[in-house]
């Protein structure tokens, strides 16, 4: 560990002012022992950077799978005051709403008679990979709509049931969504890739709840030991990557405007209160609902076919929650001893609001907020519930999964996606992928271990682990 | 080799030489297009697209340009062989050429959500330039 951080605890360490010139506050980060030992210097630095913006609250925020992202390391969080602050792409990223969300089913692993056939199914009907074509016709109308109001929109299309809207953060769509702030671009990279998966880390994934180690929340999520689960994982596709990449030409013209003082170009801001950034905002808030309708239609897609395959009912199989982990978004939270509005970026870091909070479903608000933490292909995956230590400690905020350790260009020189295909489907775990290398480039070795990054998020307070989920069969694109 | 992936954890990132800008840009989009099919065949070309960006440097140039490329090749199902290229101070225009997306033959690689401006650089050297440039998985 650099010889200026600063340990706290056992599980948080500090990144004192001056680590970087222009720090406006504190760097805080959660790490274990075992985490601390591959920290990137890198992933420090972007975390110290962020700490010089404008506006700022509190401190900049490191969660434990932190490391080297654009702009805000990836696991960054901040908060910034209402009228000081400012809105950076850095803090949410090229894939606005990339999410996570589960659906259980009346199922468990016995049931998979031919899981092979299942997997390949699912791989052929939910669209995968590069040049991957929307399974549905989407029309500009329905775009917009979408884009206004998300996964409302695609449960009108018929894609899903009334009762998804409302497990997701968000009711599946943030306000202050501004159709004029996406571009015609990002409208035609969205129309044919509505219901499709991407590629790189975006998954879709079967998997058995395999252990219960919070039986009052997972009962209250809706969640039984040897429960068979679906997860997905995705985002906003082409038309979010392209609204981060039109909106990064204004705001870095904006820095000049604003006469923000910047560490790294890859922070390029706007104040929260100006046309750049509200334009930004809007964009941003459009590229989340639409990344929610995305996740709706491939819901839809898995559910007709177990409801097909297994002649269960469509409504067995609900939606326990989705969560956004690379968003900003208008947020109350304490700060500075005063309760006050603030735009919270959560880059690669999920939402994990405690007991009590309004924006909890009813039904969820007694135990905190559902926290879904994929694993790696071969890891298991957790139900987590947020905290009151994440409302005290992180403006709401904790992991988002297990975080890379190792590069694509080397996973590939030392793996091959058929050895590693051979050697999950020992552990019972069957893989389909566009390609081998996608396999070998997302192979378990190049991620920290799942379990250790959400012990520390435990440990530290800031998440309560419910449920943990072992991976039976995976689609990658 | 015009180019090569260097280290980078999350994302890929590629250093890119050649002998002029022009012939810079042309290797880049080579390169982003090895990215996102991997190896594959080449097969005479069937498609032609007119292709223009501007920058206020060469290093955005690069990075518009190549936006602008990966934009062709989401909504055309573009797989580009080719380019036909004219850079001048800020601008690059010109065509690219190619044939159509087909998953049996490329889906060898993967896809790029954005390019990046981290870790980007741009260098005159000896032999021409030099461009390290990351696309954001």
């Amino acid at each position: 560990m650099h010889e200026k951080i600063q340990r706290i605890n056992e599980t948080e360490w500090e990144i004192p002012k001056g680590f970087v010139p222009g720090m406006r506050v504190s760097g805080r980060f959660f790490l274990s022992d075992t985490l601390a030992e591959g920290i990137e210097d890198g992933a420090l630095t972007q975390l110290a950077n962020v700490a010089c913006l404008p506006g700022i609250l509190n401190n900049s925020y490191g969660m434990p799978d932190i490391h080297w992202g654009y702009g805000f390391p990836i696991g960054g969080v901040a908060a910034f005051d209402e009228t000081e602050g400012i809105i950076s792409p850095g803090g949410v990223g090229f894939d606005i709403n990339c999410g996570v969300r589960m659906i259980t089913t009346p199922l468990t692993e016995a049931d998979l008679t031919d899981k092979q056939g299942l997997i390949e199914e699912l791989f052929e009907a939910v669209p995968t990979g590069v040049g991957a074509k929307s399974p549905i016709r989407l029309s500009q109308n329905d775009l917009t709509l979408m884009l206004e109001e998300g996964a409302r929109h695609a449960v009108e299309l018929g894609y899903g049931c009334e009762a998804d809207v409302g497990r997701c953060e968000e009711n599946g769509a943030m306000p202050g969504a501004d159709v004029s702030a996406v571009s015609k671009k990002a409208r035609q990279r969205g129309v044919p890739q509505m219901g499709t998966l991407g590629s790189g880390n975006h998954f879709l994934e079967l998997q058995t709840a395999e252990e219960v180690l919070d039986e009052e929340t997972a009962k209250t999520f809706g969640v039984k030991e040897g429960q068979l689960c679906v997860m997905i994982h995705c985002g906003s596709r082409g038309l979010g990557h392209q609204v981060c990449t039109d909106h990064l030409k204004v705001l870095e013209e904006a820095v000049k405007k604003y006469g923000i003082d910047l560490p790294d170009r890859q922070l390029a801001c706007a104040p929260l209160d100006s046309p750049e950034g509200k334009a930004y905002f809007g964009g941003m808030a459009a590229s989340a609902n639409y990344a929610w309708a995305n996740r709706q239609v491939i819901t839809h897609i898995v559910r007709e076919i177990f409801v097909k395959r297994f002649e269960v009912d469509y409504e067995e199989m609900p939606l326990i929650y989705d969560v956004a982990h690379n968003v900003a978004k208008w947020e109350e939270h304490e700060a500075g001893g005063v309760r006050r509005k603030v735009c919270v970026h959560r880059k690669g870091a999920t939402r994990a609001f405690g007991p009590g909070r309004a924006e909890i479903p009813q039904e969820f608000r007694a135990v905190g907020q559902p926290v879904i933490i994929p694993g790696s292909m071969g890891t298991s995956s957790y139900l987590l519930a947020g905290t009151d230590g994440a409302m005290e400690k992180t403006f709401g905020s904790t992991c988002h999964g297990a975080g890379r350790v190792k590069s694509r260009s080397s996973a590939k020189k030392s793996l091959t996606g058929d050895a590693v295909a051979a050697e999950l489907l020992m552990d019972g775990i069957y893989v389909r992928a566009s390609n081998p290398a996608a396999i070998a480039e997302e192979a378990p070795d190049v991620y920290k271990p799942s379990s250790e990054v959400v012990k520390t998020v435990s440990d530290a307070g800031i998440s309560r682990i419910a449920v943990r989920l072992r991976p039976l069969g995976v689609i990658k694109g | 080799m015009p180019f090569e992936e260097l280290e980078h954890t999350a994302d890929v990132k590629m250093r890119i030489t050649a002998p002029d800008f022009s012939a810079l840009l042309c290797e880049s989009g080579h390169a982003l297009a090895a990215v996102l099919y991997g190896d594959f065949a080449k097969e005479p070309e069937t498609l032609t697209l007119e292709i223009e960006a501007e920058g206020a440097d060469r290093a955005e140039l690069a990075v518009n340009f190549l936006s602008e490329l990966l934009f062709l090749t989401e909504i055309e199902y573009l797989v580009p062989l080719s380019f036909s290229l004219t850079a001048e101070e800020g601008r690059v225009s010109g065509t690219v050429s190619g044939i159509e997306f087909d998953r049996k033959k490329h889906a060898g690689g993967i896809c790029v959500k954005g390019i990046s401006y981290s870790g980007l650089s741009l260098e005159e050297t000896a032999e021409g330039f030099e461009l390290q440039i990351i696309f954001d998985i």
